[in-house]
């Protein structure tokens, strides 16, 4: 069985070892200009204030070429499950329908469940090995980046600010190999159910974008709670800040000095006894030199942080890993059962 | 007598259509049987419930004198070769008899290769590429190569071209021919089954109109010839299939075990293709429309 499932899945797999091999050629070929320019730029040795500067300065000789490179990189990590599931499992099975090649596989000398197990695993397998081969490429290419963005407050690197970036998390670590078996098993079991290669694509490529969207936004910040934290208004306040001709402020930052790299949620401004503030002191309204900043510090202002520290971020990776594997199983376990048994 | 299949009440249904109902016969074992009757009468489905891999409805089916193959010991059993003959469009000829060696512990691989050298085809060639005929021999060969006791065979001929047709019952004939090997084969066409089955079953709207050996049907059904009669005062051994009048004379299509004595009727033997043509039309003068006739050729 592992025999025909690799003869029918050959062209897939030549395709797919021919863009691996493109994307590990264009990453191969512009990391060590990369690494060295790293090496140089002393962003690696850095210590306290001077960080800051070194990364920027780091992030700003690598733009342009490099800047499409990391965003191209994120981009077919992201797209290649999808991709998996459409081209790889949608046919899978429903190729078999259309065609009528399943009244001749099926009436061979095996069961039809091991015949599904086997039409599973190989390209099962290989969407695993294919997209996780492509994160790894891809995470010790943009390793640097990532490194010299954290530390970069509002950087051109927005994505690499921090591992839970929307995009970058979803590239990074193991949830690939959750996302691959997800979109495959997806594909297969819309070809199961609907027994025509493309209105099967069609409908994999919609649930799993749904699914893609859904979990980032409403799933993932939910797994674990958040922690709390204050940030005090040092000197450089690198956050964003409004104010009214009133006294009426809001601040707001995208990263926690204390650490860098954390999931901010949300962060409001308050006063000194820790209470949500929206108007300041009519003695920091219009400062003589503009900058009403120190005045609030004064007077305790700070600002208050929901986030996720950097230490879940493999505990979220495994959780989410965990979850889309799991609907993987269930998947591939609804079309085994459903091939398993005899047509209705 | 065995039988290879035999159905008892056996019906299946998609959705609200039935595709076959109250359906009951047996196909007997060691014979070459036609399974003959017109578009919708349920052939396809039928064989495809034997070949398991359709469930029933309702009723009960036995192949070979179990249920429907689903085990790899039953499916050995089984040789299928579905409607159209799908074959693999991608694969190669020779990998098609990989497959067929990789997937089935009695596979002849000798009796395989033989059979596509003979057959002229190109072993490289990608069963895409290959005629309608070609493609059918594949799966033929496929379906004898796993060394089956039953070869079920689907519409075989209804998508070759009149020449690939009589070539492929020929060729048919001859891979079963030293082989201890139960045969069925439906068509909607008796003049496909007619150089190759010994026993016909007659399938219309899922009810078998008569079954039996070919010999023994011809003996029986006689073509009578004589003036003009009414059907209904022939004697109570003769059955009539199908009669057609004009002013004066009657021509009647009766079976009957007896010899026909009378001596007002002129005897003439009747061709099978004739004989079935007059069972379906029976058939469809009760009043089923679904179940007219194919005229094609």
């Amino acid at each position: 069985m592992t025999w025909l499932t690799w003869r029918q899945f050959r062209p897939q797999a030549v395709t797919a070892l021919a863009a691996l091999a493109v994307f590990a050629i264009l990453l191969g070929a512009t990391e060590p200009h990369l690494a060295s320019m790293y090496a140089t730029s002393g962003v690696a040795g850095c210590q306290g204030g001077a960080c800051g500067a070194a990364a920027r300065n780091f992030l700003l000789t690598v733009s342009g070429a490099y800047t499409i490179v990391f965003m191209l990189g994120i981009a077919c990590v992201i797209v290649a499950p999808a991709l998996i599931g459409v081209f790889w499992g949608a046919p899978l099975i429903a190729r078999e329908f259309e065609t009528g090649t399943y009244r001749m596989a099926w009436t061979q000398s095996i069961t039809r469940a091991r015949w599904m197990a086997g039409k599973l695993a190989v390209p099962g397998l290989a969407a695993i090995a294919l997209t996780e081969g492509l994160s790894l490429l891809y995470g010790w290419w943009a390793a640097p980046i990532g490194q010299a963005a954290r530390l970069a407050p509002g950087s051109n690197f927005p994505l690499g600010m921090s591992p839970f970036s929307l995009l970058a998390f979803d590239a990074h670590g193991i949830v690939p190999i959750g996302y691959a078996a997800f979109g495959f098993t997806l594909g297969v079991t819309a070809g199961v159910l609907i027994r025509r290669a493309v209105p099967a694509m069609a409908v994999t490529l919609v649930i799993f974008a749904a699914v893609q969207v859904a979990v980032p936004l409403a799933i993932r910040p939910n797994l674990f709670p958040p922690a709390h934290a204050t940030q005090s208004l040092a000197a450089n306040f690198s956050g964003q800040q409004q104010e009214g001709p009133g006294g009426e402020f809001s601040l707001t930052v995208d990263r926690l000095d204390s650490q860098p790299g954390a999931w901010i949620y949300s962060s409001h401004a308050v006063n000194a006894a820790g209470q949500p503030a929206g108007v300041m002191p009519a003695a920091c309204v219009n400062p003589p030199d503009g900058d009403s900043m120190p005045c609030l510090a004064s007077h305790g202002f700070a600002v208050a942080v929901t986030y996720q520290p950097t230490s879940r971020y493999w505990p979220i990776q495994w959780t989410e890993t965990g979850i889309y594997l799991a609907l993987a199983a269930l998947l591939a376990g609804f079309c085994y059962w459903r091939v398993g048994r005899r047509l209705p | 007598m065995t039988a290879v299949i035999e159905t008892e009440g056996l019906g299946k249904r998609y959705r609200r259509l039935w595709a076959l109902s109250e359906c009951t016969l047996s196909v007997p074992a060691g014979h070459v049987v036609g399974l003959v009757g017109p578009n919708g009468a349920g052939k396809s489905t039928l064989l495809n419930l034997a070949a398991g891999l359709l469930a029933p409805t309702t009723g009960a089916i036995e192949v070979l004198g179990a249920p429907p193959p689903a085990r790899p010991a039953e499916l050995a059993k089984v040789g299928f070769l579905a409607q159209d003959a799908p074959v693999y469009a991608g694969l190669t000829v020779a990998e098609h008899l990989t497959l067929g060696a990789r997937l089935n512990p009695g596979w002849d691989a000798e009796f395989a290769n033989r059979r596509i050298d003979w057959l002229g085809l190109d072993s490289g060639q990608q069963a895409g590429q290959l005629s309608g005929g070609q493609r059918a021999q594949l799966a033929l060969t496929l379906a004898i190569g796993k060394r089956p006791g039953l070869l079920i065979l689907d519409e075989p001929v209804a998508s070759l071209d009149p020449l690939a047709r009589r070539e492929f019952l020929e060729d048919l004939m001859e891979a079963i021919a030293e082989r201890e090997l139960s045969v069925v084969l439906s068509s909607h066409l008796m003049a496909d089954l007619e150089r190759v089955c010994d026993y016909l079953i007659v399938l219309v709207g899922s009810r078998v109109r008569v079954a039996g050996p070919v010999d023994e049907l011809l003996a029986t059904h006689h073509l009578l010839t004589g003036p003009r009669r009414d059907p209904a005062t022939l004697p109570a051994g003769q059955q009539v299939i199908s009669a057609s009048h004009t002013d004066r004379q009657s021509t009647l299509l009766v079976r009957t075990s007896e010899p026909v004595l009378d001596p007002a009727w002129t005897v003439s033997a009747v061709g099978l293709e004739d004989m079935v043509l007059a069972y379906m039309r029976q058939a469809a003068g009760g009043g089923r429309r679904r179940d007219r006739l194919e005229v094609q050729r």
